[in-house]
């Protein structure tokens, strides 16, 4: 950590977010607050792992999945991972242009994502499957909703940003807002990899 | 790697920012985990389900290695405290998933 020490004035840094102790403490601590995340979606997971085949009345997992519209949900965050990652490629090259191009872009992914998960839940619901419908049904929606709840906070976190960046410029203070964001989404990515996997394709099989 | 770093710190010309090619690499390889999991769903019919559910986590945690490493970042330097974070998270979480099955169905 040490290395990331030896800032210049006036030079924009090799990597802006390690460039002063206020931007190291933001991404330390940004870490800190994914391994508590990374706990609080596990208990989801147990929870959803060990009710998933308690369906009540109400209709299973096989009987509600289509794969097509799953993968199309996970081919939008992953491209949305990656245009993020390209945004902070562009943040440690110093090109504002190309960073709110490409923040523009993972943004309105996110929300074509959360169009999809809505669509999804309204399909789900005409098909019976409630909030309170089984016990399925409840670990679904909150595993799953808070998900795309974080994707919903995702999207209004990073549009601040760009204003943000907009308004101030981009510098060593909103350099490392930036990083911590694009870190988050990548970590929503990350649990969406576990989601289609467990829930979605788990669900298919058995 | 660290000479590299150093040298980049005094000069900005000198700056060697890396490419988009190892990124675009990731995404590939991503989409491919990924592709993998959905085919060995489709094929579902063929074969036992114990061994689509293996493939699905080996998928799943090849994929998650390869986001966390390349796209958080976590294979470069100064990333000891996240990994040790993020691994202690993962290893609570997977303790919550066993317990929770073992007090529900044993």
């Amino acid at each position: 950590m040490s290395a990331h020490g030896h800032h210049v004035e006036g030079e924009w840094p090799h990597q802006p977010e390690n460039a002063t102790l206020e931007g190291r403490n933001k991404v330390l601590g940004f870490w800190l607050f994914l391994g508590g995340e990374a706990v609080l979606f596990g208990t989801l997971f147990a929870t959803f792992l060990a009710l998933r085949d308690q369906v009540g009345d109400g209709p299973t997992a096989a009987e509600l999945f289509k794969l097509p519209i799953v993968g199309a949900a996970t081919l939008i965050l992953l491209v949305s991972s990656l245009t993020s990652v390209f945004a902070v490629q562009a943040l440690h090259q110093n090109k504002v242009k190309d960073l709110i191009k490409w923040l523009i872009v993972t943004v309105l992914l996110g929300f074509s994502f959360l169009g999809l998960e809505i669509y999804e839940f309204v399909e789900y619901i005409h098909h019976g499957h409630n909030f309170t419908t089984s016990a399925f049904s409840t670990a679904f929606y909150t595993l799953v909703g808070f998900h795309g709840a974080h994707v919903a906070f995702g999207v209004l976190w990073i549009t601040l940003l760009i204003i943000q960046v907009k308004k101030k410029g981009l510098n060593l203070v909103t350099a490392p807002k930036v990083y911590v964001s694009a870190i988050y989404w990548h970590f929503i990515d990350v649990v969406w990899v576990f989601i289609f996997t467990v829930v979605y394709l788990m669900g298919r099989v058995v | 790697m660290a000479s590299q770093q150093s040298a980049s710190n005094h000069s900005n010309r000198r700056h060697k920012h890396e490419g988009r090619q190892k990124h675009i690499v990731a995404f590939i390889f991503s989409i491919v985990l990924s592709l993998i999991a959905f085919a060995a769903v489709a094929s579902v019919a063929e074969v036992n389900a114990t061994f689509i559910i293996i493939i699905l986590l080996v998928m799943a945690v090849l994929q998650v290695i390869i986001q966390m490493a390349y796209w958080m970042h976590m294979k470069d330097k100064g990333h000891l405290l996240p990994l040790v974070f993020m691994l202690g998270g993962a290893f609570v979480a997977l303790t919550c998933i066993v317990m929770a099955l073992y007090w529900v169905w044993w």
